[in-house]
């Protein structure tokens, strides 16, 4: 069965509550048989009283009164505990769903983020960054929150049901007025939620069309402060607004309608059930006790509506916990536990092959980059580059071939000493730590933590990569909180650029990450490049002549395939390899 | 981010001036949470944002929503007097079931008794009409809200000045609404119980003063404890909400950047600080649920403590004459109308309390503080910088330090440097966008700040087009400009091409090349009125041929130009260069430059070789 490890995921999620679960469901079930019994119970007890009535009107005196009050406490007593119990359930039941939920919550949320990490860049072939948070979070609540979902269903269903079998034992018709009655609710709540839906939508238009044109509007934040126009701008961004507003009251005027035509179908009900009972009552086969009792268990009967909602939300905590299933389907890549012996950075690749989704990425891709040397990769784009960027440093795996560095197969190599060795930066790096700082050091590994020793090589690396300058000029310098930084394009590159030149201890891996650096400052990395940095192997995704004409050797790619491999200056003479930088130039 | 307290700037929108001094004065602890709240939603647009929440005229959460209420003073007028209608059961209702008992169908008068009880069913047939336009009206208090809301957010953010992402401003369309939602609600339940509470207490005077005691004064009990508990709970709910927050936008980083945790091997780090928040959250939800399980106390000693007080009370009630259908007449009204009406308030306010208190401060705390305009006529466009010292923040390095610069009337100056050496820092003060920490910097004699908006003119480098015609968008600075200088504008720009294609119609920005945005800005720019105008990298995107007519066509205009150049040959056709390198300022012509910076003498070996 499909659903089945869902399930299971939820049973284990579920049993992180502990006892939790147990006082959940113990509170529920005594709660909910509290609540049946409760109508029945000041029943007796006002009819107790309109018996010492009875009593105190026929003999009159104080004897009697006292024998009659004494028969009074019994039943008192018994609706006074139910009470009591009812209350008492009640807050145990809310806290104990509340903390097994948060619980479960908590263990399955943890373990959607370890897994995601332990996959790491491989996740986000299978889920976007948006499907992971939306399972990390929605996702993660709607299946902690099984347990309350059974419960509370279960609490809602057995008075609810309940209350319509006891009022079928005071009077079959007032069950048979109950049933339809509720249909009746359900039919008016299920137009309401159609009209609802086609109403709602000329609302969010609305409010789209002026958050797109707010967005537009600051776009040009700069030039309307310029120009001091930002009231008039305003003015424009807010013309929908009397629509918005008009589609609102006619959602209003919907939900007047149908939710004050539900409204009054419980009184209506309670009101017929009082009627008939009354007759009864006048004819003798009912006491005001029943009477009172049969008014509650009518207001009880109509909980069975919200316990049906009760279901839809089961169901949803089930393909929640399927969601959830999706993100532990995908098999983390397994590190080895290999040492790396000591040497230059040499890297080679041995007939690699990398597929996506039935295409082919690289084909057959041999290449040997000697330690402490330049290489530039050059193509179209979609020959490649970057297939083979990814599978050099093992953020994939190929599909067939070997990738080693200084001899040894990425995948034999631990964890640790793989990514002290290898630094990467990327055309679009995404920033980690607290503050600038914290993100140039992010690469360093944990023992090298910001601070101390790492503070000299961080900034060493951050001056190679052009980005010690501007950090400095922040409000807070090196401590400047990551987003309060107002940072182009161009100085995230360079933050990235910092980030791989203090991690990488033997070889760097280039993605396209000079690309929006102005001419100047990509000069100036690049003498960094074949300068301070030249100890390390370098490989290099360019797009520019410049860089790889820097290059010790370059690699041409074509379809997924090395078309040639030599020095710029030789590959120059080949007018098909000269027209790779116009293409990618003019583009 | 230096802040000037712009009492001019904000005047329109914040209403009276003596509700900033209410603010002050009734602001407390909500303020603070929501400073820390705001972190996780204004993400990476924020800077400074804690120092801007005490600015003067920023109206607070109460005087915004105390506005919204007292907006249609005869609205509230209506609305009670529909909520008494509303309340009609509630008034009625123990009465008329205790009378159908007593007098009808326990005294064997069945008639009688289906007669009271036709009077309670029209009493709830009149309720339900009167909920309907109860509704309706509370709509018209809400609807109104949102509106305000929708513009403060709207006219905020383009005040601040700062690029909004996408992201931020959905964030705070879905705050907008949740306030909306949350408003509405709080005016519901805390009507309902009010009117509610009346009515009861007339229906069981009317019936049987005996019982009031019996019922009201546990209710006051109740509401009493739930009124005390309150702050804990809304400290709790805000913490949660916080929390879950923060939480989401840990997990966002983490999906975002999942390559880059790999490539640095920091997943066992990045585990450890996304799985503090997880654990944050969940303390935080535990706490929720601790407050909420004792919440239903109050309940339990407002709603039910009553019922078990009557009949407690019953033998004693008895012995005064009350009969058996006053007692279930008076369980009627506590059952029936209190309770319900007692869980709501507990509920909403409880809930929607917090939840309304902590969208406002976002929504008013949000956008930073509007950007001032300064309103003076400068004596012509000669620029004058003294001692100019610029820094981000008092931890910075100045971006500019010491800046002496004379730009005559007229002249043709181009800025030279590698990016972030602070060319558009310098722009942005010229343009009086920014003020210097030290010096002055000077248009005409006026400080930049204070110079009249219309008198100067920046291009920044993202051209800005708006879904207008083409027209429209060209005279946005100068409304009223002759068809035939726009005209002229056109060609001198080589905008034909596009006034052709779009023939009139209106634009969409996401249409036109980025070139084309920069030709559409130019072009505005150059029919503006502006003496002063600086172009700030505004012709990135053009190829060098329109480039150069671009800036002929500035040249030829009247007044002082300021290039921030994008390529060298903006310098060549310069009459002076001012070349920054991070280390100094240097001024001169073209060759001079070319003798005195090896900066400059490398971009120009570079860009032309």
């Amino acid at each position: 069965m499909r659903s089945r490890p869902a399930d299971l995921l939820i049973a284990q999620a579920v049993r992180r509550g502990g006892p939790w679960l147990a006082a959940l469901t113990a509170a529920a079930l005594l709660g909910a048989a509290a609540d049946l019994l409760l109508p029945a119970a000041l029943g007796r007890a006002v009819d107790a009283v309109v018996r010492t009535q009875a009593g105190a009107a026929a003999v009159a005196g104080a004897r009697t009164g006292a024998e009659a009050g004494s028969g009074l406490t019994g039943p008192l007593t018994t609706a006074a505990l139910l009470v009591a119990l009812v209350v008492a359930c009640d807050a145990l039941r809310v806290l104990a769903a509340g903390v097994s939920g948060a619980r479960a919550a908590q263990w399955l949320r943890s373990r959607v983020v370890a897994h995601t990490l332990s996959v790491g860049a491989g996740m986000t072939r299978h889920l976007t960054p948006g499907e992971i948070v939306t399972r990390a979070g929605v996702n993660v609540e709607e299946a902690g929150r099984t347990p309350e979902a059974v419960v509370t269903a279960a609490t809602l269903i057995v008075p609810a049901a309940g209350s319509v079998v006891a009022l079928a034992l005071i009077d079959p018709w007032l069950a048979v007025t109950l049933v339809a009655g509720l249909l009746l609710i359900v039919t008016v709540l299920r137009a309401f939620m159609r009209r609802t839906t086609a109403a709602s939508g000329g609302y969010q238009q609305a409010q789209g069309e002026i958050a797109g044109m707010l967005v537009g509007a600051l776009a040009g934040a700069r030039t309307i402060t310029a120009a001091g126009t930002e009231d008039r701008e305003a003015a424009r961004v807010l013309a929908p607004l009397p629509r918005l507003r008009a589609h609102g009251l006619a959602l209003w005027r919907l939900q007047a309608r149908a939710g004050v035509q539900a409204a009054v179908v419980v009184p209506l009900l309670e009101i017929a059930v009082l009627a008939v009972g009354g007759l009864r009552l006048s004819a003798g086969g009912l006491t005001v006790g029943e009477l009172l009792a049969a008014a509650r268990y009518v207001v009880l009967g109509a909980g069975l509506g919200s316990a049906l909602g009760y279901a839809a939300r089961i169901a949803r905590a089930r393909s929640a916990a399927q969601r959830l299933e999706q993100v532990f389907a995908v098999p983390p890549p397994a590190y080895g536990d290999r040492p790396l012996p000591p040497g230059p950075g040499t890297l080679e690749l041995r007939d690699v092959t990398v597929r996506a989704d039935g295409v082919r990425l690289l084909s057959d891709v041999s290449l040997v980059v000697p330690g402490g040397t330049c290489t530039a990769v050059v193509g179209r784009s979609g020959s490649g580059k970057s297939s083979l960027a990814a599978v050099a440093g093992r953020l994939a795996d190929p599909e067939r071939g070997t990738v080693l560095l200084d001899g040894v197969p990425l995948r034999e190599i631990g964890r640790e000493p793989l990514r002290r060795a290898i630094g990467y930066a990327f055309e679009r790096p995404a920033l980690f730590g607290e503050t600038l700082g914290e993100a140039v050091a992010f690469g360093l590994g944990a023992r090298d933590a910001p601070g101390g020793r790492s503070g000299h090589a961080v900034r060493v690396a951050a001056a190679a990569a052009r980005a010690d300058a501007f950090i400095r000029r922040l409000p807070l310098g090196y401590a400047t909180p990551v987003g309060d930084a107002p940072m182009s394009g161009g100085e995230i590159q360079r933050v990235g650029l910092a980030r791989a030149f203090a991690q990488a201890g033997r070889l760097l891996i280039l993605d396209d990450a000079m690309s929006s650096l102005d001419t100047v400052t990509e000069r100036q990395v690049g003498r960094a490049l074949t300068g301070s940095l030249s100890d390390r192997t370098r490989l290099v995704v360019a797009h520019r002549v410049t860089t790889a004409a820097q290059a010790d050797q370059v690699v041409w790619l074509e379809n997924g395939r090395v078309r040639a491999t030599g020095t710029h200056d030789r590959l120059w003479d080949d007018p098909g390899y000269r027209a790779v930088f116009r293409a990618e130039e003019a583009s | 981010m230096k802040l000037r307290a712009p009492a001019e700037a904000n005047a329109p929108l914040s209403g009276p001036p003596n509700e900033t001094a209410t603010e002050t004065a009734t602001e407390g602890a909500a303020e603070t949470a929501a400073e820390t709240a705001a972190s996780p939603v204004s993400g990476t647009a924020k800077s400074g944002g804690t120092a801007t929440a005490r600015l003067p005229g920023r109206p607070g959460v109460r005087s915004v929503v105390a506005r919204a209420l007292l907006r249609e003073p005869s609205r509230l007028l209506w609305l009670a007097c529909w909520s008494v209608a509303e309340a009609l059961p509630a008034l009625t209702g123990g009465y008329a079931i205790a009378r159908a008992v007593d007098d009808g169908f326990a005294a064997g008068r069945p008639g009688a008794g289906l007669m009271w009880l036709g009077v309670l069913a029209a009493a709830w047939g009149v309720a339900a009409v009167a909920a309907r336009q109860v509704l309706l009206l509370v709509a018209g208090i809400v609807e109104p809200f949102r509106d305000d809301l929708l513009e403060r957010v709207v006219t905020g953010a383009l005040r601040a000045g700062r690029g909004g992402d996408s992201a931020a401003v959905a964030r705070m369309n879905h705050q907008v609404e949740l306030a909306r939602d949350a408003f509405g609600a709080i005016i519901t339940v805390v009507r309902t119980f009010v009117f509610t509470l009346v009515s009861v207490a007339v229906g069981l005077t009317t019936l049987a003063p005996e019982v009031v005691p019996l019922v009201l004064a546990p209710v006051a009990l109740g509401l009493g404890l739930f009124l005390v508990s309150l702050p804990a709970l809304a400290r709790r709910q805000r913490e949660f909400i916080v929390a879950d927050e923060r939480t989401a936008a840990a997990v966002a980083a983490m999906a975002g950047g999942l390559r880059d945790v790999t490539a640095c091997g920091a997943e066992a780090r990045v585990a450890a600080s996304v799985g503090r928040e997880v654990s944050r959250q969940a303390r935080a939800a535990r706490a929720l649920a601790r407050v909420t399980a004792s919440r239903t106390l109050s309940l339990a000693v407002g709603a039910w403590l009553p019922v078990v007080l009557l009949l407690a009370g019953a033998p004693w009630l008895v012995r005064q004459g009350v009969t058996g259908g006053v007692i279930l007449g008076s369980l009627t009204y506590v059952m029936q109308s209190l309770a319900p009406a007692l869980g709501g308030l507990v509920q909403g306010l409880g809930v929607s309390g917090v939840r309304l208190a902590v969208t406002l401060e976002r929504i008013l705390h949000a956008p930073g503080p509007p950007v001032p305009h300064g309103d003076r006529e400068p004596g012509g466009a000669r620029l004058r910088l003294r001692g100019v010292r610029f820094a981000y923040g008092p931890g910075a390095e100045p971006v500019i330090d010491g800046l002496d610069l004379d730009v005559p009337e007229g002249d043709h100056l181009a800025v030279v440097g590698p990016s972030g050496i602070g060319k558009s820092t310098l722009a942005a003060l010229v343009a009086g966008l920014l003020t210097p920490d030290d010096g002055e910097v000077l248009v005409g004699g006026v400080p930049a700040a204070r110079v009249h908006p219309a008198a100067r003119a920046l291009i920044p480098q993202e051209a800005y087009v708006f879904p207008g015609t083409l027209t429209e968008n060209l005279t946005y600075l100068a409304p009223g400009t002759p068809p035939d200088r726009v005209d002229e504008a056109v060609a001198a720009f080589g905008l034909a091409e596009l006034a052709q294609r779009t023939a009139g119609g209106p634009l969409d920005p996401a249409e036109l090349s980025a070139g084309e945005r920069q030709l559409v800005a130019l072009a505005r720019t150059y029919l503006s009125p502006a003496r002063l105008v600086v172009l700030d990298e505004s012709t990135c995107h053009l190829d060098p041929a329109a480039e150069a007519r671009a800036e002929a066509a500035f040249a030829a205009r009247e007044g002082t130009v300021i290039v921030v150049a994008h390529r060298i040959s903006s310098a060549l056709r310069a009459r002076r260069v001012l070349v920054m390198d991070g280390t100094r300022v240097l001024l001169g012509t073209h060759e001079e430059m070319v003798a005195a910076s090896p900066l400059y003498a490398d971009l120009v070996g570079h860009w032309t070789g």
